[in-house]
């Protein structure tokens, strides 16, 4: 009896310890391996969230990095990819533990990044780009992505908001495609007349809604009162934020959201939209693909258009609601900070052209001399919305600091739902923090 | 064999790899969890001890004190509703029905199923476009009752309640089912032949003696409603307006919406507290009894 027990208690230990060897090896390829591999060349690693069927990136990527290990053989690129929400917190982990891996990709600049900037996690670029690269970016983008005067990123591809019309339930309805408040007003009358439902939010998920009203406000307020509230919030609380509120919630009243909107997510939206059953949507163009998609319902009769200005509001519509946020970092534990950057230029420019052809996003790069006749017409409307803008304003919940932008998103649902007055909800806007970045 | 489980120091070495285990990923986070909710900590870089103010915020903030309100109400909802519910199902197959373990299996599907599964299940049921709830009020001349259960206040409550409520009765329903079975039959034959009615029985002998599963599955129900999360979060993610709000699902949009893992941490320990200590009364209630 005793030696069967012997027996098994060794190999129980056996196992665990082979168990606890391969949980270490397991880490230690998974973390930073940015040794050289023998040959005397350089691996860097690369850590990205473009895994999905439907993602253009996800494509692209490999090809990329395939070239450039074909044209680099001493600096070879090793990439891992994870899905969203798992990668936002795979990310998190090793960033805290200073184990990233030399390259990754960091979601919408300000409450996500922000932290890892501060706590020096990322390396600063700027000293590494050239005149050169500054001068291949769409006009204005150089600045956009500067953060106190200094660089950590560059941008990939620019996402802008606008109002998508279904141009054949308009047509049922008699309505006209709205360019102003009044016509905006008139058409979900004509709309809702007609039994159509004007325009839909996923409000579950409560960022849709948050893009109408942040739209509304920079329309009534204008893009320098904006900026000026983020800085200084108490100026949220102002006649022009208040009337804009007002809008929001007279849209609500008559009628403009679908009825279920509280309970419908983002996606549900979306497939809504898709299948005709909504005439408006307000949404950045990671929708377009969505909606040219054989199997929507809408294909072909959707059109892009910037949201209608107000008669008495201050905004213009070549202020433009989005911008471009997402790109990849570089991780100052980095052994070769040089070639990181100099693949970190290679992709971003690659990933950002490439993608735009591929209808990923709209590019925050030079596209003089790029066949765009691929393209489809809603990505084409948009890139030439893109073309008058004056200036960008990213979205509210990436400029905000993180329980800030939470508040955000919720006063607005309670503003949808008419929970609080306008007048209520300025005062309790004012009440947020000022914005860490430099707008 | 015998002679090797009375041996201590193999019992000590068979139960160590589970304990090992245990400890790290519930012990340990445990007390991970109660340093941290001392701190005003953004999960990233050095926190700040702040003694007690996460706790003192949580009791004094309107919008914690809806979400233990709401996780009360669930564990209320889950002993008058849920587990009678249970407890007529067990004894009704208990008293050998005809297709016993048919019905048994059946009841006890849901408890199989995802949660997640479940939850998207009931979305659809629930939809106010097109779901199955407010198209079977409709096809029955009730149109005027059809409204968006998930996204109104007055009924998000009472609609996120119902899955998990359905989904674990079948759970409750097996635990008191294989406790009336071990009743022995010679009692029950003595009570027919005393000529006492079937509900006289159940009353009289079954219930009574079913007290230690009873006690169990009050405890198991009690604390999977304070712990409750995954279906309120997908169902309606603790919306609208918080209006079912959980602490479960407040602790995971303070930890990973807003990046107060300090205050976060603060709430989860409180689920764990509340659970300890509901469980302690409980066992209480029944000794006294």
């Amino acid at each position: 009896m005793k030696a069967l027990l012997k027996r098994s208690m060794s190999l129980v230990l056996a196992l665990g310890l082979a168990g606890s060897l391969a949980a270490c090896s397991s880490n230690s390829s998974g973390g930073k391996s940015s040794e050289g591999s023998g040959s005397g060349s350089i691996k860097l690693t690369l850590w990205d969230q473009s895994v999905g069927n439907t993602d253009p990136s996800a494509k692209l990527l490999p090809q990329i990095i395939e070239k450039w290990n074909k044209e680099h053989p001493d600096v070879q690129i090793e990439r891992t990819g994870t899905t969203g929400e798992q990668y936002k917190t795979k990310i998190k982990t090793s960033l805290a533990a200073n184990e990233a891996p030399d390259l990754f990709y960091g979601m919408g600049g300000g409450s996500f990044m922000q932290p890892y900037i501060e706590s020096e996690n990322v390396l600063e670029i700027s000293s590494y780009l050239t005149d050169e690269i500054k001068s291949k970016m769409a006009p204005g983008m150089a600045e956009a992505i500067e953060t106190d005067g200094k660089i950590y990123t560059l941008p990939v591809y620019t996402h802008i908001a606008n109002l998508y019309v279904n141009t054949e339930l308009f047509d049922k309805a008699g309505a006209k495609i709205p360019t102003t408040y009044t016509e905006l007003l008139d058409a979900v009358e004509k709309l809702k007349a007609a039994g159509i439902t004007p325009a839909l939010i996923g409000e579950k998920d409560r960022w849709p809604g948050m893009y109408w009203y942040d739209m509304i406000a920079m329309r009534q307020a204008g893009h320098d009162a904006v900026i000026e509230a983020f800085k200084d919030p108490a100026k949220w609380d102002s006649p022009d934020f208040v009337a804009a509120a007002a809008k929001m919630q007279e849209l609500a009243k008559v009628g403009a959201f679908n009825s279920s909107m509280l309970s419908m997510s983002y996606d549900e939206m979306l497939g809504a939209f898709n299948a005709g059953s909504g005439a408006m949507m307000f949404q950045a163009n990671w929708v377009n693909a969505g909606i040219e998609d054989p199997s929507s319902a809408t294909k072909g009769k959707v059109q892009v258009i910037p949201f209608p200005v107000f008669e008495d509001g201050k905004g213009k519509a070549t202020e433009i609601f989005g911008g471009a946020v997402d790109g990849f970092y570089v991780s100052s534990t980095t052994k070769h900070p040089k070639e990181a950057v100099d693949f970190l230029m290679y992709l971003s420019e690659q990933l950002g052209t490439q993608g735009y052809l591929a209808g990923a996003g709209l590019p925050s790069w030079n596209i003089d001399g790029l066949d765009t006749s691929s393209l489809s017409t809603l990505d084409q409307s948009a890139a030439d919305i893109m073309k008058t803008a004056t200036s960008f304003i990213t979205w509210w919940d990436n400029i905000l600091p993180a329980e800030s932008a939470e508040t955000h998103k919720n006063l607005i649902a309670s503003l949808l739902a008419g929970d609080i007055t306008p007048e209520e909800f300025c005062k309790q806007m004012a009440q947020l923090k000022p914005t860490e970045l430099t707008l | 064999m015998n002679s090797v489980f009375s041996n201590k120091t193999a019992i000590a070495i068979f139960v160590l790899p589970t304990l090992l285990i245990f400890c790290g990923i519930v012990l340990v986070p445990i007390f991970v969890s109660s340093y941290y909710s001392v701190l005003d900590w953004d999960g990233v870089g050095k926190g700040a001890f702040i003694g007690l103010d996460n706790y003192v915020e949580m009791f004094t903030d309107a919008r914690a004190l809806h979400s233990i309100r709401n996780s009360f109400l669930f564990a209320a909802a889950s002993i008058f509703i849920q587990l009678p519910i249970s407890l007529l199902l067990a004894l009704i197959l208990a008293s050998s029905v005809r297709g016993e373990g048919f019905y048994r299996t059946v009841y006890f599907i849901p408890v199989l199923i995802s949660t997640v599964v479940i939850a998207q299940l009931w979305s659809k049921i629930y939809n106010a476009d097109y779901g199955l709830l407010n198209t079977l009020l409709d096809n029955i001349g009730l149109s005027g009752l059809a409204q968006d259960w998930l996204g109104q206040k007055k009924t998000a409550l009472a609609a996120s309640f119902i899955p998990t409520l359905w989904q674990y009765v079948g759970y409750h329903m097996l635990l008191m089912y294989a406790g009336a079975k071990s009743i022995s039959q010679d009692i029950l034959e003595a009570a027919k032949i005393d000529g006492a009615s079937r509900i006289r029985t159940a009353f009289s002998i079954t219930i009574p003696l079913m007290k230690p599963i009873l006690k169990v599955c009050l405890v198991f129900s009690v604390i999977g409603a304070f712990k409750v999360f995954d279906l309120v979060y997908v169902l309606t993610g603790g919306g609208p307006l918080f209006a079912t709000e959980v602490p479960s699902t407040l602790m995971y949009t303070t930890i990973f919406n807003t990046y107060r893992y300090g205050y976060g941490s603060a709430v989860s320990v409180f689920i764990i507290l509340e659970c300890l200590i509901f469980t302690v009364l409980i066992n209480k209630f029944f000794k006294t009894e």
